[in-house]
């Protein structure tokens, strides 16, 4: 992975979209049911410590507030 | 059991030295692919499946395939490409020439006036949420229009967070992604109070199928 602009821990979340969202579907085993796409996901997510994420985080609780 | 990694033109150049790959011909697509082991999925089992795409990516178009994709043998490759022949010969033809490049555009600060004033009543929430709507349609006119413009092709997906304003995927054309990438640094300069975070040139993952 070439990053351009952010990244390797950005590129993460990007990666993560990618392999288990996109590619094109060829019949055989897909390792990953629809549903643990899901949690690999989140899981993988949670690892992601990017600065955009822990910016992401850090406005979540301020809208809470708003609320 | 093997582990298909993309589907390529057959013949192609020969395979990078990034594990033990071997190219299973249908016609004149050729699926790449490898032995594998059940292994846990982890982001360094994620990033060395992209290593490979990407070696291959250098010097060939490719259509990504789904990770986890995995059959018996080559013998189960080569049926599974005869089945899909038609629309697979179209997808590379579509990405033919092209990789793809992801933009995510996140507030990068709050706005004075909300750090100053929070909203206390139902309406002042409303209102907020409001404008976070026409933050997002703002950011698609000032950001995804433009760069649109030098994509092949290029979507949207929806925004996973609050301050998430766009998240978008482009299929350029390889000579343009050096023109793509200086485009988003000068709207990033004229930006300062967002983020975009572009990353690639990846494999055209999200346009393998569409």
């Amino acid at each position: 992975m070439t990053t351009t602009i952010s990244e390797r821990d950005v590129a993460l979340v990007d990666l993560v979209d990618r392999l288990l969202g996109g590619g094109v579907v060829i019949a055989g085993d897909i390792t990953l049911a629809v549903a643990d796409v899901d949690l690999v996901y989140l899981s993988l997510r949670a690892l992601v410590t990017s600065v955009a994420t822990a910016q992401e985080k850090e406005l979540l609780p301020r809208m809470g507030e708003a609320v | 059991m093997i582990e298909l990694y993309a589907i390529t033109d057959h013949p192609g150049p020969p395979l990078p030295d990034v594990g033990p790959l071997n190219a299973v011909a249908t016609e004149d697509l050729a699926a790449v692919c490898a032995p594998t082991s059940d292994g846990e999925v982890s982001p360094d089992a994620l990033w060395r499946h992209e290593d490979v795409v990407e070696a291959l990516m250098e010097d060939r178009d490719l259509l990504p395939v789904r990770y986890g994709t995995r059959l018996e043998d080559e013998s189960a490759a080569v049926r599974a490409v005869a089945e899909r022949y038609d629309e697979l010969a179209v997808a590379l033809d579509r990405v033919r020439g092209a990789v793809e490049l992801s933009l995510r555009v996140l507030v990068a600060d709050e706005p004075t006036k909300a750090t100053r004033q929070e909203p206390a009543t139902g309406a002042e929430y409303l209102r907020a949420k409001t404008r976070c709507g026409v933050e997002r349609e703002t950011a698609v006119r000032i950001l995804h229009e433009p760069l649109s413009i030098l994509a092949r092709a290029s979507l949207q997906a929806s925004p996973r967070s609050p301050s998430e304003l766009l998240r978008a995927a482009y299929l350029v054309d390889r000579p343009t992604v050096e023109s793509f990438v200086g485009l988003v640094a000068r709207l990033q300069s004229v930006h300062p109070g967002l983020r975009l975070l572009c990353t690639g040139p990846w494999p055209p993952y999200s346009f393998a199928e569409r």
